[in-house]
This record gives structure tokens, sequence and C-alpha cells, in this order.
């Protein structure tokens, strides 16, 4: 059963036009990178998996639940979707383990000890054993994105999504990151990533969306992707981050 | 002369005792009240729903646009026409339960509205409901904001309670105009019922001032 998929998606922000038509399929264990100029709408179409965004036309179906619908329950979905964020945005009066631990015990229902054990494994899983009881301001940028990395992971969701999760890092801090994204796509998890990482996605991507003023531009394996890009707005969009 | 008044003073001292006993049952009861539903009432004002956010706004510029005289004669001497009769002491509880609830009520929403946007969406995004995003992530650091306001505020509606005293209830500033008649020296007596209303005022007072003191430092350190 595909996981995720877009059925001529709209969206709007007011007059203007963010989604234009969204076609798209992703499969169980596919690791899909978005790409494309800020502004484009990649953002926002991951957004829109876990219903962070509501769009105004069209049918998108995760996981079996037709988000086009009303009344459908948003909590069971979230729960099994993992969402990174560019900021982090982990909760700073509480230690990386109750980071970790508050929804599994408060979403999943799983007993406090069990969830602790649990995220202490996630936490290890993200190479930060030693850090369970430090609060995010005592982390560096790096090992916050990794605790809310595990946040996701603890929840042993279906899905994980990432929105730039490495572009508010600051350079050394970045390789951290992808090798534990890197890892997680190996392990066959369902990943959408936005970012322009090329190295993260020629090694685990089966494909690269490119995205352009609310449209999917251009779809391709990675390698194809970068080498020859089939439209000229690829192309320009390549040549500026290979230049940069 | 003075030391005269000054032994009577002493004499019905006791008198001024259960005038603050008065105070504190009143501001204690009316302050509880008013932070239960302030708090409520901040967390909705704070949401983005005008249906929610509208009626209150009218009710805190009332309230707030209204002397506490005013309303206090309203609840006693107008809801009576009205077929709603209170006695002094429930009309002044409540009284204060509504204003304070009305200034309790802005500084909760200002509160959170001051968390980062980015905490509603991480919560909302890890399956938490809402309820559970207010109780464990929301409000525990809205709190930081709201505290010192909100120990400044209950200081400022212990001192307002005294205005109870025009509907008859016997707390500590009626104990001081009831004094007053029998003991005919005006300053003694309301210093006397000042420096009490000080008592009680001053161990808030203090732990705002260190509660604000806190968050600065805290500030400093992020």
């Amino acid at each position: 059963m595909t996981m995720i998929k877009f059925e001529d998606v709209n969206k709007w922000f007011g007059k203007l036009h963010v989604l234009k038509n969204i076609n798209l399929q992703v499969e169980p264990g596919e690791v899909v990178v978005i790409c494309g100029p800020s502004g484009s709408g990649k953002s926002t179409l991951i957004r829109c998996i876990n219903r962070l965004e509501k769009f105004q036309k069209g049918k998108l179906i995760v996981d079996g639940t037709p988000l086009h619908d009303h009344g459908i329950n948003l909590t069971k979905l979230r729960a099994d979707i993992g969402f990174v964020f560019q900021q982090f945005h982990l909760y700073p009066h509480m230690t990386a383990l109750q980071n970790v631990t508050l929804a599994p015990i408060n979403v999943r229902k799983i007993k406090k000890k069990e969830a602790t054990r649990l995220g202490r494994e996630t936490l290890a899983r993200v190479g930060l054993a030693d850090k369970v009881d430090s609060h995010p301001a005592q982390l560096s940028g790096g090992q916050q994105q990794r605790v809310a990395i595990a946040r996701g992971l603890a929840m042993n969701p279906k899905i994980m999504l990432f929105d730039e999760p490495t572009s508010a890092l600051d350079p050394e801090m970045i390789g951290e990151v992808l090798d534990v994204m890197v890892q997680l796509a190996k392990e066959g998890i369902t990943m959408c990533v936005v970012t322009h990482e090329m190295g993260f996605a020629r090694q685990v991507a089966h494909r690269v969306i490119f995205m352009d003023e609310g449209q999917l531009v251009e779809t391709g394996k990675p390698d194809q992707f970068f080498k020859n890009p089939q439209t000229d707005r690829a192309a320009q969009f390549i040549s500026k981050i290979l230049t940069h | 002369m003075m030391a005269f008044y000054l032994q009577r003073l002493l004499e019905i001292f006791p008198f001024f005792l259960k005038g603050l006993w008065m105070t504190v049952v009143v501001a204690g009861l009316g302050l509880s009240f008013a932070t239960i539903f302030g708090f409520l009432l901040g967390i909705m004002r704070s949401s983005k729903k005008k249906l929610l956010t509208w009626p209150i706004g009218v009710y805190v510029f009332v309230i707030r646009g209204t002397p506490f005289v005013v309303q206090i004669f309203i609840i006693f001497f107008i809801l009576p026409e009205w077929g709603i009769q209170l006695d002094a002491f429930p009309a002044a509880v409540l009284a204060l339960s509504i204003l304070g609830a009305a200034f309790i009520c802005e500084i909760v929403a200002g509160g959170i509205k001051a968390v980062d946007q980015g905490q509603w969406e991480a919560a909302t995004a890890s399956g938490l409901s809402i309820f559970q995003q207010l109780r464990f992530v929301i409000v525990p650091q809205a709190m930081q904001t709201i505290l010192p306001p909100l120990v400044g505020q209950y200081v400022l509606l212990i001192k307002d309670s005294s205005v109870v005293s025009v509907i008859g209830v016997v707390e500590l500033t009626r104990v001081g105009w009831m004094t007053v008649v029998r003991i005919p020296e005006g300053l003694m007596v309301f210093s006397l019922v000042g420096i009490l209303y000080f008592v009680i005022s001053y161990p808030l007072i203090r732990v705002s001032n260190s509660l604000e003191r806190r968050m600065a430092v805290q500030e400093v350190r992020l």
C-alpha cells in the first residue's frame, strides 16, 4: 500500500497559490528528498502530510487516512508521523529524556518506566546516551537536533518528515545529524526530507523531487537528477547550489 | 490625649485583627476564584477563535474600564432588582473574583502568546491533544512570564479588597471607619490600618521581586 499519496493537492495562503496540483506517491520504506528554491512550497508540502497545514483542494491519503475528509483522527495520524523542524523546537523546560518520553507516555500511554527505558535506548541510537539528563540549552545545535530526531523516533513512527533539519546548524555539526539520518534511511523507515544536502541525497535518497513556485517540476533518481536534470529550472537550481 | 487614644486603640486591637482576618478571607477566596477563572479565560483568550476571544475581550474591557466601587454597587444593589439577592460577604467575594479574573486573564493570555509558536507545532506534531499541549508544554513555559506580574496583581487586588467596605463587610478598612468614630485620631487609626495591609502585601511584593530577578537571570543565561 502506498504510504503517502497526493492527488491534485492545491493550497493557498490568502491569495498566494503555494501548492499547485501536486501529484506524488511515496511507497513504504522510500526515502524522498525534496529540494528547490526558498518559497517554492517544499516545507508547506511536507507540513501537509501531518496536517500542520491544511489544504483547500485535492486529495491526500497518508497511511490509509484520507486527510481531505472531515472528522479524521488527527492525533492518531500525527502519533505515527515523526516531524523534525529546522529550529529543533525542543521543549526547553524538560531534559532530553523528558522531551523524548513525553509523547510515548501521554499519547501512546506507555508506562513511565518502560517509556524511560525506551527513551534512553532511542537517545543512545542517536549517539546521546550520556546526555539524557541535559536540558536543551546545555546542548549544541547538532545535539539538540539529534534529540529532536529521537523525540520523533521514540513514537515508533511509520513516517519521518524532516524540514531542513541541518539549515540552522553550524557547518561542523551538520555531519553528525546527517549520519543519524543516513542510519535511519538504511533501516527502511519512510522518509521525506526537505534539504539541500546533496551528499545526503546521493547517498540514501531513492528519489529527488524538485519544486519551484508551488509546482512539482521534476522528479528522478538522485544521480540522474544531479547529473542530467531534465528541466532548465532544475539545472539552474543545481548549478546554484553546487557553486554556492 | 494622644497617649489616651493610643491606649484605647491597643485595647480594641483584637477588633483590628478580626478585620484583618476578614480581609484575608475575602481576598483569599476572591483571588482563588479569580486565579481559576483568570487562567481559564486567559487560555481561551490566547486562542485564535474569534468566537472565543471576542466576548472575553468585551468582559475585560468593561471590567477594566469601570471603577471597582461601581461594580460592587451593581452586584450588591442592582442585581437584587432582578431577583439576585446576595449578602455582603458573597457579593464582595464575587465582585473581587470578577475584577481579578479580568486582570489575570490578560496576564495569562500575554504569557501564553509569548511562548514560541514552534512549541505548539512540535507538541501538535507529536500527537498530543490540545489539553496535553497546554498542560505539559505551553503553560509551564508561560508560567515564567506569568508569575511575576501575577503576584504583583495579587498585591493590587488585596489592596482593592478595601473597597468592599462600602457594602458593609467588616474587613480591615471598615474596622478603621468604625474605630475612627470612637477614636477621632484619623492619622493614628488609618496608619494602623495601612500597616496591617502592608503586613500581608509585603511578603508578596518580595516574592514578586525575586521572581522578576530570577526571570531576568534566566533570560541572560539563555
